[in-house]
C-alpha cells in the first residue's frame, strides 16, 4: 500500500530530515510510527500526501509513483487518503455536520447521498446527536473523533494519522486507537506516527521507529525492536 | 476519479449517478457557491458597499464621459448639415453672368440649395444691421461684391467633401473668392477627437484601478480564509473549487458596481438635464440629451463584471497557489 524506496528528505537550508528510509506497508495492514520528536515521522507522513516531495527516492501509494503525479492532480490523490491531525484542523465556524460533509461537498456528492454518508460516519465516531454542534462546544476527544469521521466520510483505501491521541488522556487515546482499529477490519489500511510509547506497548501492531531520519526498525525484523529506546 | 485505486467510486463522476444527474449537480454547486458568495457580501455590508462604491463611481466618470462625447457629435452632425460655402463674385460681373452662373450650379448634384444676394440687397442689409448707416451713403460706389450662399447636399457636407466642393466653385471664372463656413467645424472635431483619447484615457486607468481594488478585495478575502482554505487543501479540493467563490465574488461586486454606475449616470443626466436645455434654447435649438442606449448599458454592465471577474482571478491564481498546507 505504502511503499519508500532509498526516500531522504532535506529542507532547504540543509537540515536532513529522512535519510535512505526504506519500507513497505501491506494494503489492510495497521502500522505504526514511532520516535523522538524531530524524528521525521511528520516529514514523512507529509510525503505520502505531497504536502513535501522527497529530495531522493520514490514514494509508492498502491505502486503509483508519488514523484510522478503533477501539482494538479495532488488534490485527487488526497482524497483517496484519510488524513488526521493533532491539531484537528477543523473549521470552527462551521457546524460539525459541514466539516464532516466537506469532503463530499468538494467530490460533488448530491445533498441526499452527502447527509446520509455524514451521519453515517458520526454514527460510527459517536457523534450522531453533535452535528448540529460547532467543534468550540465539544471536547478535545470528540473534535479528534469529528476529524476522524471527516477522513473516513469518503470511505478511502488509506487513512492517515499524525499524534491522533497527542492531546488525549490514556483512556480517550485508547478509545481513538479502538475506532482505528473497526475501520482496520473493514479493509482500510491505517498509518499512525505516534510517540506515545505506552499506547502502542499494549498493542501486538507492526512498529516502525525512526531515529534522525533514520529507520532503525520497520517492525519485520523482531531483533532491533527496543534499540532506540 | 481515482488515480491511485482503480474501481473507486467517487462522488458525482460515480458510476451509479446518471449523467443528467451529475451535470444537474455541477450546476446545482455553482448555484450554491454564487449565491454564498453573494451571503458573504451581505454579510459585511460595511467593507461590500465602500467596493461596489469605488467601482461603480469608477465607471461612472468614463460612462458619462461617454455620453457627453456622444451627444456633442450629435449636435455637431446637426450643424454640420448647415454647412454654407459663400462666392463672392467678381466686381466685374454682370447680373445676367451672375444668373448664368445661378443657372450652371444649379444643375450640380452636389449643389442641393443656392441663394442669391446682389450686391445692392447687401449694402442694405449691411447699412441696417452695422449701425454706419447714413456714412454709406457717402460712397461713390457700392463696394460690396454680389454673392451667391452654396448649400451642399447632406452627402457633400462633411468637411472634406465640402472643401473639394469649395475648389471646384472658385474654378467658376466670375468668382472671387470663395468661403467655406466651416473651419470652425473643424476646430470642434479636432477638439472632439481630443476630447475622445482624454475619455479612452480615463476610462482604461480607472478601468485598470478598478481591476486592482477588486484584486486587493480579494486578496484580503482569500487571506481571512486562509485556514479554511488550508483544509479544504487537505481534503483534496481542487485549485477550480477553492477558486470558485472568490471568482463568484468578483462577478457580483462587478454587478452590483456596473448597477451602480447605472443609477449614477441616469441621476447625473437627469441633474443636467434643466442645464443643458436652457443652454440650447440659448441657439434656439431643441436638444434633448441621449443617455445609455440598451446596447451601451447592457456593455457597461458586461464591462463592469468583466472587470471583477479579472480582477478576483488575478488575484486567486496569485493567492491561493501561496497557501498550501505544510
Amino acid at each position: 500500500m505504502i511503499k519508500f524506496e532509498q526516500v531522504s528528505k532535506t529542507y532547504p537550508g540543509g537540515q536532513r530530515a529522512l535519510s535512505k528510509v526504506n519500507f513497505h506497508i501491506q494494503p489492510g495492514e495497521m502500522a505504526f510510527l514511532t520516535g523522538h520528536s524531530g524524528a521525521g515521522k511528520s516529514t514523512l507522513l507529509k510525503l505520502i500526501s505531497i504536502m513535501e516531495r522527497p529530495t531522493v527516492g520514490r514514494v509508492l501509494i498502491n505502486g503509483h509513483d508519488l514523484n510522478k503525479i503533477s501539482r494538479r492532480q495532488i488534490a485527487y490523490i488526497r482524497r483517496d487518503i484519510g488524513m488526521i491531525f493533532q491539531s484537528h484542523q477543523l473549521l470552527m465556524d462551521k457546524t460539525v455536520f459541514d466539516n464532516v460533509a466537506l469532503p463530499l461537498v468538494i467530490e460533488g456528492y448530491t445533498h441526499k447521498e452527502t447527509t446520509k454518508r455524514v451521519h453515517a460516519a458520526l454514527e460510527m465516531v459517536g457523534l450522531r446527536d453533535k452535528a448540529r454542534n460547532l467543534p468550540i462546544m465539544l471536547s478535545g476527544g470528540e473534535q479528534q473523533r469529528v476529524g476522524i469521521a471527516r477522513a473516513v466520510v469518503n470511505k478511502p483505501p488509506l487513512l492517515l494519522a499524525d499524534e491522533p491521541t497527542g492531546n488525549l488522556d490514556p483512556k480517550l487515546s485508547m478509545e481513538i486507537i479502538r475506532l482505528f482499529e473497526d475501520f482496520n477490519q473493514a479493509g482500510v489500511s491505517v498509518f499512525i506516527a505516534t510517540h506515545d510509547l505506552g499506547l502502542i506497548a499494549r498493542m501486538k501492531y507492526r512498529t516502525l521507529t525512526l531515529r534522525q531520519g533514520q529507520m532503525i526498525t520497520d517492525g519485520l525484523s523482531e531483533a532491533d525492536g527496543e534499540a532506540w529506546s | 476519479m481515482s488515480l491511485l485505486f482503480k474501481g473507486r467510486s467517487h462522488g458525482a463522476s460515480d458510476a451509479r449517478v446518471g449523467l443528467v444527474q451529475s451535470v444537474l449537480a455541477f450546476f446545482i454547486s455553482h448555484v450554491r457557491q454564487a449565491l454564498g458568495s453573494l451571503g458573504e457580501l451581505w454579510r459585511q455590508p460595511a467593507a461590500s458597499i465602500m467596493t461596489i462604491g469605488v467601482l461603480g463611481l469608477s465607471i461612472t466618470l468614463p460612462s458619462t464621459l461617454y455620453i457627453m462625447v456622444k451627444n456633442t457629435e450629435k449636435i455637431s452632425a446637426g450643424w454640420e448639415q448647415a454647412s454654407e460655402i459663400s462666392l463672392f463674385l467678381k466686381q466685374n460681373t454682370s447680373a445676367a453672368g451672375a444668373q448664368q452662373l445661378l443657372t450652371r450650379l444649379s444643375t450640380w448634384p452636389e449643389v442641393d440649395n443656392l441663394t442669391f444676394i446682389p450686391a445692392d440687397e447687401a449694402l442694405q442689409e449691411f447699412q441696417h444691421l452695422s449701425g454706419l448707416g447714413d456714412a454709406i451713403a457717402y460712397l461713390e460706389s457700392n463696394p460690396l461684391p454680389d454673392v451667391v450662399l452654396v448649400t451642399p447636399t447632406d452627402k457633400h457636407a462633411t468637411p472634406q467633401a465640402a472643401q473639394l466642393l469649395l475648389d471646384k466653385l472658385k474654378q467658376q471664372r466670375e468668382v472671387d473668392i470663395g468661403k467655406l463656413d466651416i473651419e470652425w467645424l473643424e476646430r470642434l472635431y479636432a477638439l472632439l477627437d481630443i476630447v475622445r483619447d482624454l475619455v479612452t484615457l480615463i476610462g482604461l486607468l480607472l478601468f485598470v484601478a478598478v481591476v486592482l481594488i477588486i484584486g486587493n478585495t480579494i486578496r484580503l478575502n482569500i487571506s481571512n480564509k486562509r485556514d479554511e482554505i488550508l483544509v479544504m487543501k487537505l481534503v483534496g479540493a481542487t485549485d477550480a473549487f477553492i477558486h470558485r467563490p472568490f471568482l463568484y465574488t468578483g462577478f457580483w461586486y462587478g454587478l452590483l458596481g456596473g448597477l451602480i454606475a447605472w443609477v449614477a449616470v441616469i441621476l447625473i443626466l437627469w441633474w443636467m438635464d434643466s442645464s443643458i436645455q436652457a443652454f440650447a434654447a440659448l441657439y434656439q435649438k431643441d436638444f434633448t440629451i441621449t443617455g445609455l442606449t440598451g446596447g451601451a448599458l447592457f456593455g457597461m454592465l458586461g464591462l463592469s463584471v468583466l472587470l471583477g471577474l479579472v480582477g478576483s482571478m488575478i488575484s486567486v491564481q496569485r493567492h491561493v497557489r501561496e497557501i498550501e498546507p505544510r
